[in-house]
């Protein structure tokens, strides 16, 4: 029960990854980083891309 | 039925793979370090899937990927010749058949480690890779998370789902790799693209850091306490109020301790282990015959070299003697103890020479993602502060790995070579974006309106 659970939710979290990976365009090629192009987390005080 | 689920697993795997050839890259991370065909009863057990998503993987970056500005860095190539020096020391083993056994999978972990940075082009490459390594040792985990909660656990008692103690599955490793990953954890949950930051990011974040702090406790594997006071006391780099952290650490210590199963404060408490002082003892003693085997053979004996080794030692027993306690010195006389130490290990299996590229290519590690700390942590969000704390995780996560690893004899675990492999491929695409970076009008790449 508690392993397939642990197995349930780590294996359902990579699937989600790798669909999310096979939209991104930035897996495979990376433009030179432009101002404020990248989004990144954590960024202190700055709502520009939320 | 679990066996049906793992293959629609890596059949989806195998699908994103045909659509983003890297994830063929996260697959072989995943299988390497859950085994899934371990998991299972059959189906999965007979097909070779690992070497099947290695030869993809492999495949995939021959053929398809850009390899413009691929080069080896230094640490591959050292890499390379611990690999072909591990070959030279296997080949004129002690004991043929058990090194070729072990050889078996070290080249496979070294051969990854020196492969894996060239896939690692972009930042988003990298990420994945630090995410598949978390989620995928998430699996075991949580399992021993909850498991430690509901039951207590207990030193090779805790039941992580495969029963045969090897790979990430064995208590000590477990409990010093959950430990390792708790940077990359909070790494993943500040600067996560994939999963970017919300409330459900933090929540099962500071879960999963929950159940790696539960594993050391779980397992009761002395290493993983260990691990934990190292990791407390390198966050104290970055405390502000540092008297204050000292002071919270040991009233959350202190407030634990009665939660503790007791077989767990007993075991913390004493040094025994479940031979009275035979297993401390030993230990010593075979990292003295290893000092002394390295004198005549300086190469090392190869891949379990330890097999050749009879100790002798003394250990003081209590006896009851018509209730009354007596201590006894008893003669015990031990042969093939393992080296429970990595640095030992690589002393007796691959001698002077070994052990010094072991040290390089580790420690090279812990002083390259400094460099890269320093470089990048105080830069704007959108130009490469990632880089900064992403080293700064990994190197974490490495100390932690070095220090576990004085007491297990984990030298070659693969976990740690995709570390390492992560780590060499973070270096080679910061130095690559500093030179792309160069090449550009000056002021044009630093712009950032606050």
């Amino acid at each position: 029960m508690i392993d397939n659970f642990s197995l349930a939710v780590s294996h359902g979290l990579m699937l989600i990854a790798a669909w999310r990976l096979i939209f991104r365009r930035d897996l495979d090629t990376e433009d030179m980083p432009k101002p404020g192009a990248e989004a990144q987390g954590l960024r202190k005080g700055s709502p520009r891309d939320a | 039925m679990r066996d049906l689920v793992f293959i629609a697993f890596l059949v989806a795997i195998f699908g994103a793979g045909l659509r983003r050839p890297f994830i063929f890259v996260l697959g072989y991370v995943y299988i390497d370090n859950v085994a899934p065909q371990r998991l299972t009863y059959f189906l999965l057990n007979a097909v070779p899937i690992s070497q099947i998503f290695a030869a993809l993987a492999f495949g995939a970056w021959l053929l398809i990927d850009d390899k413009r500005n691929s080069r080896l860095a230094p640490r591959q190539m050292l890499l390379l010749i611990l690999l072909i020096y591990c070959g030279i020391t296997t080949a004129q083993a002690d004991f043929p058949d058990s090194a070729w056994e072990k050889w078996d999978w070290v080249w496979k972990a070294l051969a990854f480690a020196i492969f894996l940075p060239l896939t690692l082009r972009t930042k988003l490459r990298i990420e994945s890779l630090a995410l598949f390594m978390v989620l995928s040792a998430a699996s075991i985990v949580i399992v021993g998370g909850i498991k430690t909660l509901g039951s207590g656990g207990g030193y090779g008692s805790l039941n992580l789902m495969v029963t045969n103690n090897t790979g990430l599955y064995e208590s000590s490793i477990i409990s010093c790799v959950a430990i390792a990953m708790i940077p990359l954890i909070r790494y993943l949950m500040k600067f996560g693209t994939i999963f970017p930051p919300d409330w459900r990011v933090t929540l099962f974040g500071y879960a999963l850091i929950f159940a790696c702090l539960l594993m050391p406790i779980g397992t009761e594997a002395r290493t993983g306490l260990i691990c934990v006071a190292l990791l407390a006391v390198l966050a104290l780099r970055f405390t502000k109020r540092r008297m204050l952290y000292l002071t919270s650490m040991a009233v959350v210590g202190l407030a634990a301790l009665p939660l503790m199963p007791s077989s767990f404060t007993e075991r913390m408490g004493s040094i025994k282990e479940y031979k009275g002082d035979a297993s401390a003892s030993t230990r010593i003693e075979v990292w003295k015959w290893t000092w002394e085997y390295v004198k005549d053979h300086p190469m090392g004996g190869g891949f379990d070299a330890y097999r050749s080794n009879e100790i002798r030692y003394n250990t003081v027993v209590k006896e009851q003697v018509g209730g009354q306690t007596e201590l006894k010195r008893v003669l015990i006389v031990d042969r093939a103890r393992a080296y429970h130490s990595a640095y030992f290990e690589m002393l007796g299996e691959q001698g002077y020479f070994g052990l010094i590229l072991w040290l390089v290519i580790h420690f090279g590690g812990i002083w390259r993602m400094e460099v890269l700390f320093r470089r990048y942590r105080d830069r704007e969000a959108d130009d490469g502060r990632w880089i900064g704390w992403l080293a700064q995780a990994l190197q974490q996560s490495h100390l932690v790995y070095l220090v576990g690893s004085l007491f297990v004899g984990i030298a070659f675990q693969p976990f740690v070579y995709i570390l390492v492999g992560m780590q060499i491929g973070l270096d080679t695409y910061a130095k690559r974006r500093a030179t792309e970076a160069a090449w550009r009008p000056i002021g044009t790449n630093r712009l950032s309106p606050a």
